[in-house]
């Protein structure tokens, strides 16, 4: 069972405000997608099955270096950045 | 009430592969921030690991060192946290069927610490906290460790550091990492608690993170125990929590935050396929291995007749032990070579580090062919010692300093004379030394050197003259 108290601490650690009106009908909402997820339990299939589909194993690569990108191409995307590192602001 | 600490660690061990664990981006300390990066060690969307080789078996040789089993298979698990050090917001890690399953090191005390498992992961960036802002660099994100879990069986401070140096000097003998404390390629992470001696029951623990230095585990377990023992004794709780220790102050403090109510979700890695590792292969890695210091430190007492304590120092590092080795080659008395080792060489070798180099201007071989002459009575241990001086002032060998006449020490037969002569020469000298005057024996040994011109063996000398009285 999905409780009020649950969705408070998921909201938490995904760092998401939830307002207090919405509580009720958010644990009502995930209580049903996890019921729909349940689904997969009825199939026919132990445990193991689902744990590797492809059923490979050991893919390695070998311990050689490969060019990196460089430190302008890396910080590309970053929202913030300052003296080559990655920024990220203090938000409390 | 006298208390018993309790304490487990979790030991994270850098490995020294020269890639990252997923990724072909360098694994080299230091660098520019965020220059050994790719797309995959940043965790950029749609990319793919692949796992490093090496990584697999370096951390099968940590298992075998630590006589450990080797999991026939092993897999890859997700760790779910959001934290800047961490773009993906999950760590690669093992969690339901780690590498190496359990495995012990043992103390001097003859104590096994058990191991529950080891298992290999990716290390997370590093944060540089300023003004309240965090700095991200990802350098260190990829970089393949391996976490070596012990069960809480240390019982005291000392063990604890016993116990970590034991791991240090394991995982430098087998080279899978340099296992600096101060550089971070080794962290301890220390589960500590409390409970009335003879108890069985575990206490609450507490767990001390990230401690770089074994002087600081060692303070931080003091102060640690101390306060949960004072707690206990006020009638207070102790309260399970994350806590970090500030040497500035000796203190621990909490870290527990809002988020620290951690829910891990751990899943296999979808990404990542099973790891088998055959028994062949297992076995030619064992083959591999070198000889570890338990062991050598072990044979150097039983078979080579070294005294615990100098057989210590000798295994304490690798390359220590292989000069030693090396200079032992066909030696009658390799305690003569591990005395010049411990006494002249590691008077030029002063610290730890230049001990872990030991780039010595002696050659074992050097060292070895010195020895000999001892062995064979060609010179004398006072010669050989200023020899040795003279060899490591100038890298130069032994010939270069001892000539022809200096080599001409005496045989047995001639020092049996010399001693049987000075005996009838010396009648009161004697019966001085049978009436218990020590000093006469001085006077005899002296008549000995004299007659031999100073080339006779003063020990040996000694000794036959006891002998020879009676």
């Amino acid at each position: 069972m999905v409780t009020r108290e649950d969705v408070e601490n998921i909201a938490l650690l995904s760092k998401l405000f939830v307002p207090e009106e919405e509580l009720d009908s958010l644990t009502q909402s995930m209580q049903e997608i996890i019921d729909f997820a349940d689904t997969i339990n009825n199939a026919p299939a132990s445990g193991d099955s689902f744990d590797n589909i492809n059923n490979l194993s050991n893919v390695f690569r070998e311990d050689e270096a490969v060019q990196s990108y460089s430190s302008e191409e890396i910080l590309k995307n970053a929202p913030e950045q300052a003296e080559s590192h990655f920024l990220v602001r203090n938000r409390e | 009430m006298k208390y018993e600490l309790v304490a487990g660690f979790e030991t994270h061990i850098e490995l020294a592969t020269k890639t990252k664990i997923f990724c072909g981006c360098s694994t080299e300390f230091g660098g520019a921030p965020n220059s050994h990066c790719c797309p995959i060690c940043i965790g950029l969307p749609g990319t793919l690991p692949k796992l490093n080789r090496e990584v697999v078996r370096y951390g099968i040789k940590a298992g075998l060192a630590t006589h450990g089993e080797i999991a026939e298979v092993s897999k890859m698990d997700r760790k779910n946290y959001c934290y800047p050090d961490l773009s993906k917001a999950y760590q690669i890690s093992q969690l339901y069927a780690p590498l190496s399953i359990g495995g012990y090191v043992e103390l001097s005390n003859g104590r096994k610490i058990r191991l529950h498992h080891i298992h290999i992961e990716e290390d997370a960036g590093k944060l540089i906290h300023q003004h309240g802002d965090t700095y991200v660099d990802y350098n260190r994100g990829g970089v393949p460790l391996i976490e070596i879990v012990s069960e809480p069986d240390i019982r005291s401070v000392d063990e604890a550091r016993e116990y970590v140096e034991k791991l240090q000097q394991v995982m430098r003998y087998i080279g899978i990492s340099d296992c600096r404390m101060q550089e971070g390629s080794m962290r301890c992470d220390v589960n500590i608690s409390v409970r009335p001696q003879g108890s069985e029951a575990l206490g609450t623990r507490t767990e001390i993170k990230n401690m770089n230095s074994i002087n600081n585990i060692a303070k931080a377990m003091e102060y640690e125990y101390e306060r949960q023992v004072d707690l206990i004794e006020s009638g207070g709780r102790v309260v399970q929590e994350t806590l970090r220790y500030d040497d500035s102050t000796n203190t621990t403090s909490s870290m527990r935050s809002k988020e620290d109510a951690h829910d891990y979700r751990y899943f296999r890695d979808p990404d990542l396929v099973t790891i088998n590792v055959s028994h062949e292969e297992v076995e030619e890695i064992k083959k591999s291995l070198p000889e570890l210091p338990a062991e050598k430190c072990k044979r150097y007492v039983e078979e080579l007749e070294i005294p615990d304590k100098d057989a210590q120092l000798l295994t304490k590092y690798r390359k220590i032990s292989e000069y030693f080795d090396a200079a032992c080659e066909g030696v009658k008395s390799p305690k003569t070579v591990s005395n010049f080792i411990i006494g002249q060489i590691f008077r030029r070798t002063e610290t730890e580090s230049d001990k872990e180099e030991f780039d010595v201007k002696v050659t074992p071989q050097q060292l070895n062919e010195l020895v000999k002459l001892i062995d064979s009575g060609k010179i004398r241990n006072n010669l050989a010692k200023s020899t040795l001086e003279k060899m490591l002032d100038t890298g130069k060998g032994t010939l270069e300093f001892i000539s022809e006449s200096d080599m001409g020490g005496i045989d047995e037969n001639t020092m049996l004379e010399l001693c049987k002569q000075a005996i009838e020469c010396n009648p009161k000298a004697v019966d001085d030394y049978k009436g218990g005057k020590e000093k006469a024996l001085k006077a005899l040994l002296g008549n000995v050197m004299k007659n031999s011109r100073g080339k006779a063996d003063a020990t040996a000398a000694e000794a036959k003259l006891r002998e020879l009285i009676g």
